[in-house]
C-alpha cells in the first residue's frame, strides 16, 4: 500500500467532515430556501465522496500511476526546507514588530547564506542591495504602509 | 461600419501616453516573469494587482493582459536556451526548441518562436473582435441556470483535460469550492468559516492563495533540486528564419493558432492546453515525425502560436460573460471588479472605452513585444545568468510582501504560507493547483447562481435541464466524467495524453 495516498485520502475525508458539519450548523436550509450552509455542506459531501472513491479504487488497485513513498520523499533536502519555513514563519510573525528593514536585511541574510554558502561580505552587500529595491518598488512606487518597527526604520 | 469605428474608439484609449506606457510596463514584466522560472504571469499578475489601485480601469487591465500575453512570448526564450520552461505554456517549446539550440540553430528557433507568436496573436485578436460582440447578445439570455451550468462545464473541462487522476482535480475543485465559502455569505450576510478572525469576513484573498499555491511552492520544490542550467554562451546570430523554415512553419503556425484560440475561449482550455495539443497534431500531421523531438522547427512553431492565440481566446467568455477561463482571467475578474466594472455582457455597453481599448492595446503590445523579444534577447539570457541562489529569496521576499501590501496585513502573509506548504505537498501527491483557483474564483457566483435558480423553481433541479443552454452544458459535463469510466477512452483522455507527452 502506498501509505502517502492512503493517509491522503483519509486527510480529505476528514476535511470534508468537519466542513460538513460546519454547513449543517450554519444552516443547510432546503433546496427552495437554501441558507449560508447548503453550499459549504455540498461542497464538504462532494470533497469527501470523491476522496472515498479515490481511497476505494487505490485500495483495489494500489494507485497504479502514483510514485512509490520513497521516491515521493527522496532528495527532499529537510534541514534547508525546514530552516527556509521557519524563518519565513518568524518573519511573518514579527514582520510589524520589527519593521520591513531590519527585517527583511536579516531574513535575506539567512535566506542567501542558506541557498548556497558565501562569504558573509557578499551575503551582507546583496541583502542591503535587495532591501533598497524593495523599498523602492514597495514603499516609495507602490506607497504600501510598510512596518517601521522598534527601530524606526 | 461599426467595427471599424469600435476599432478607432479602442487605439484612441490604446495610444493615450498613460496607457501606451502601462501596456510597455506589462508586456516588459511578462517578458520577464516569462524569461525567469519561478515567478509565472499569475504569480506577477497578483503581485501588480495593488499597484494598479491608483489607476484608471483601463490602464489597469491593459497592464496585466500585457503581462499574460508577454509571459507568453518571454516563456520560449528560457526554454529554447536553457531547456527550462519560464512559464508552463512553454514546456513542449523545450523539446524541440532546444534540439535546435544544440544544433546551433537557436537564432532561428527564437525568432520563429517571436514571429509565430506575434502572428498567433494578431489574429487571436482579429478573432476576439469578431466574436465577442455576437456572443454579447447571446448572453443576454443567460439566467443564473444557464451561468450555473456554464461554470460546471469550465470546471469539468479543466479537470478532465488537466490531469490524469480526474478524481483528484475534481476534489482540488471540491477544496476550492470549501474555500470559496469563507467570509460573509453573499445572500444572507452571515459569516462562514471566519473563526473569529476579522480579516477572514472578506473571505481568503485570491492574492495570497494564487501566491502560495504557486510562487512560494514553487520555490520550495526547487530548494530540492539541483538543476544544472546550461546556458549557451556563444553569440546568437540569424535570428530571422530561413525561406525553408518558413515554409515548413507557416501551415503550423496558422493550425497553432486556430486551435489555441478556440481552446482559450473553452471555458478551463488555456494556453497550456492549447500548446500541449497543438504540438501532438503537429507530429500527427508532420511528413517527418520522426524529427520531433530532435529538433523540428515546427515543434517550436506551433506550440508558441497555439500559446499566444489562447491567451487571446481566453478573454472571451471573462469580457462577454463575466465567467473567467483559467486563473489568470480569475485575476483579470479580480481587478475589473475591484475597478468597479463588472465583467459580463453589459460590459461591452457601460464601458466600450475599456473593451476596445483593452483588444486595440493587445495589437500595440504584440508589436512592442516582437521589437522587445528580438533586440534583447542577449539582456534576457543574461539575466538567466542569475544563480538560483539568489533568484528564489528574492521571489519569496514579492510573494510576502505582495500579499502584505494588499491589506497591509501580515494575516494575508501568514494565508500566503500556509497555502505555499499546501501547494508543495498538493505538487509532491500530483495535485492540481489550478482547479482549486477557478473553482475558488468561480465559487462565489457559482453558489449565487445556484441558490438564485433553485428559489426559482422553488427547488426543483428541473429548471437546469428544461431550459436548452443549460441543460446542454450540464449533458456535456456529465459526459465528460462519465467518458474517462470507459476502458477505452482511458488511454485516449487528452489528459493521459498530455501526461504521456510530458514524460517523454
Amino acid at each position: 500500500v502506498k501509505k502517502t495516498f492512503l493517509i491522503n485520502d483519509l486527510i480529505w475525508i476528514g476535511i470534508s467532515v468537519l466542513v460538513c458539519y460546519g454547513g449543517l450548523k450554519l444552516g443547510f436550509g432546503s433546496f427552495h430556501q437554501p441558507r449560508p450552509g447548503f453550499m459549504p455542506f455540498l461542497s464538504g459531501l462532494i470533497l469527501g465522496l470523491l476522496a472515498l472513491i479515490d481511497l476505494i479504487s487505490g485500495l483495489i488497485n494500489h494507485w497504479p500511476t502514483e510514485k512509490r513513498d520513497r521516491e515521493i520523499w527522496a532528495n527532499i533536502n529537510w534541514p534547508k526546507l525546514i530552516l527556509t519555513l521557519g524563518l519565513l514563519s518568524l518573519y511573518t510573525f514579527l514582520f510589524s514588530t520589527i519593521g520591513f528593514v531590519t527585517g527583511t536585511v536579516l531574513l535575506l541574510l539567512f535566506l542567501f547564506r542558506a541557498m548556497e554558502p558565501r562569504p558573509w561580505w557578499v551575503v551582507i552587500t546583496a541583502a542591503m542591495i535587495t532591501t533598497a529595491f524593495f523599498y523602492l518598488g514597495f514603499k516609495v512606487g507602490l506607497d504600501s504602509q510598510l512596518p517601521k518597527g522598534f527601530l524606526g526604520l | 461600419l461599426d467595427l471599424i469605428n469600435h476599432l478607432f474608439l479602442g487605439f484612441s484609449v490604446a495610444l493615450q501616453p498613460m496607457n501606451l506606457f502601462y501596456c510597455f510596463l506589462g508586456v516588459l514584466i511578462g517578458t520577464l516573469v516569462g524569461v525567469l522560472p519561478g515567478l509565472g504571469p499569475v504569480a506577477a499578475m497578483s503581485l501588480l494587482l495593488p499597484a494598479t489601485f491608483h489607476t484608471t480601469p483601463v490602464a489597469s487591465i491593459i497592464m496585466l493582459a500585457g503581462i499574460y500575453y508577454g509571459a507568453m512570448y518571454g516563456g520560449s526564450t528560457t526554454s529554447i536556451l536553457v531547456n527550462i520552461p519560464g512559464e508552463a505554456a512553454s514546456v513542449m517549446t523545450c523539446l524541440d526548441g532546444y534540439q535546435m539550440a544544440r544544433k546551433g540553430r537557436a537564432g532561428p528557433a527564437l525568432g520563429i518562436s517571436a514571429f509565430g507568436s506575434f502572428i498567433a496573436g494578431s489574429l487571436g485578436i482579429f478573432g476576439l473582435i469578431l466574436i465577442a460582440p455576437p456572443l454579447v447578445d447571446f448572453a443576454l439570455k443567460f439566467g443564473p441556470p444557464e451561468y450555473f451550468s456554464l461554470m460546471v462545464l469550465g470546471l469539468m473541462i479543466l479537470t478532465f483535460l488537466t490531469s490524469v487522476s480526474m478524481i483528484r482535480s475534481l476534489m482540488m475543485a471540491a477544496l476550492g469550492l470549501v474555500l470559496g465559502t469563507i467570509g460573509l455569505d453573499n445572500i444572507s450576510g452571515m459569516a462562514r468559516f471566519t473563526f473569529n478572525i476579522p480579516e477572514l469576513l472578506d473571505g481568503v484573498g485570491l492574492v495570497p492563495l494564487v501566491m502560495g499555491l504557486f510562487g512560494i511552492s514553487e520555490v520550495l520544490l526547487n530548494i530540492e533540486l539541483k538543476v544544472k542550467r546550461e546556458i549557451f554562451t556563444t553569440k546568437l546570430k540569424g535570428l530571422l528564419p530561413t525561406l525553408e523554415d518558413w515554409a515548413r512553419s507557416i501551415w503550423s503556425i496558422l493550425r497553432g493558432t486556430v486551435l489555441g484560440f478556440f481552446l482559450g475561449i473553452l471555458p478551463g482550455g488555456g494556453a497550456v492546453i492549447a500548446s500541449f495539443v497543438s504540438y501532438a497534431i503537429e507530429r500527427r500531421v508532420s511528413r517527418h515525425p520522426e524529427e520531433f523531438g530532435k529538433g523540428a522547427i515546427e515543434g517550436v512553431a506551433a506550440p508558441e502560436a497555439a500559446n499566444n492565440s489562447a491567451a487571446q481566446g481566453a478573454f472571451i467568455p471573462l469580457l462577454t460573460l463575466g465567467i473567467p477561463s483559467n486563473v489568470v482571467m480569475a485575476m483579470l475578474l479580480g481587478a475589473l471588479i475591484i475597478h468597479g466594472v463588472t465583467p459580463g455582457p453589459l460590459l461591452l455597453m457601460q464601458h466600450p472605452q475599456l473593451f476596445w481599448g483593452v483588444v486595440a492595446s493587445m495589437y500595440v503590445g504584440n508589436a512592442m513585444l516582437l521589437a522587445l523579444n528580438l533586440p534583447l534577447i542577449g539582456m534576457w539570457v543574461q539575466l538567466l545568468k542569475i544563480p538560483y541562489s539568489i533568484l528564489f529569496p528574492v521571489i519569496i521576499l514579492f510573494c510576502l510582501l505582495g500579499s502584505y501590501s494588499i491589506n497591509n496585513s501580515t494575516t494575508d502573509m501568514a494565508i500566503m504560507l500556509v497555502c505555499g506548504v499546501i501547494g508543495y505537498l498538493m505538487k509532491k501527491l500530483s495535485l492540481e493547483a489550478a482547479p482549486l483557483v477557478l473553482a475558488f474564483v468561480l465559487g462565489p457566483m457559482l453558489e449565487t447562481a445556484l441558490r438564485q435558480a433553485l428559489i426559482k423553481s422553488k427547488g426543483s433541479f428541473a429548471i437546469f435541464f428544461t431550459r436548452p443552454i443549460s441543460a446542454t452544458c450540464l449533458i456535456i459535463a456529465i459526459a465528460l466524467i462519465i467518458m474517462p469510466l470507459l476502458p477505452w477512452f482511458r488511454r485516449r483522455r487528452p489528459g493521459a495524453t498530455l501526461e504521456r507527452e510530458d514524460v517523454t
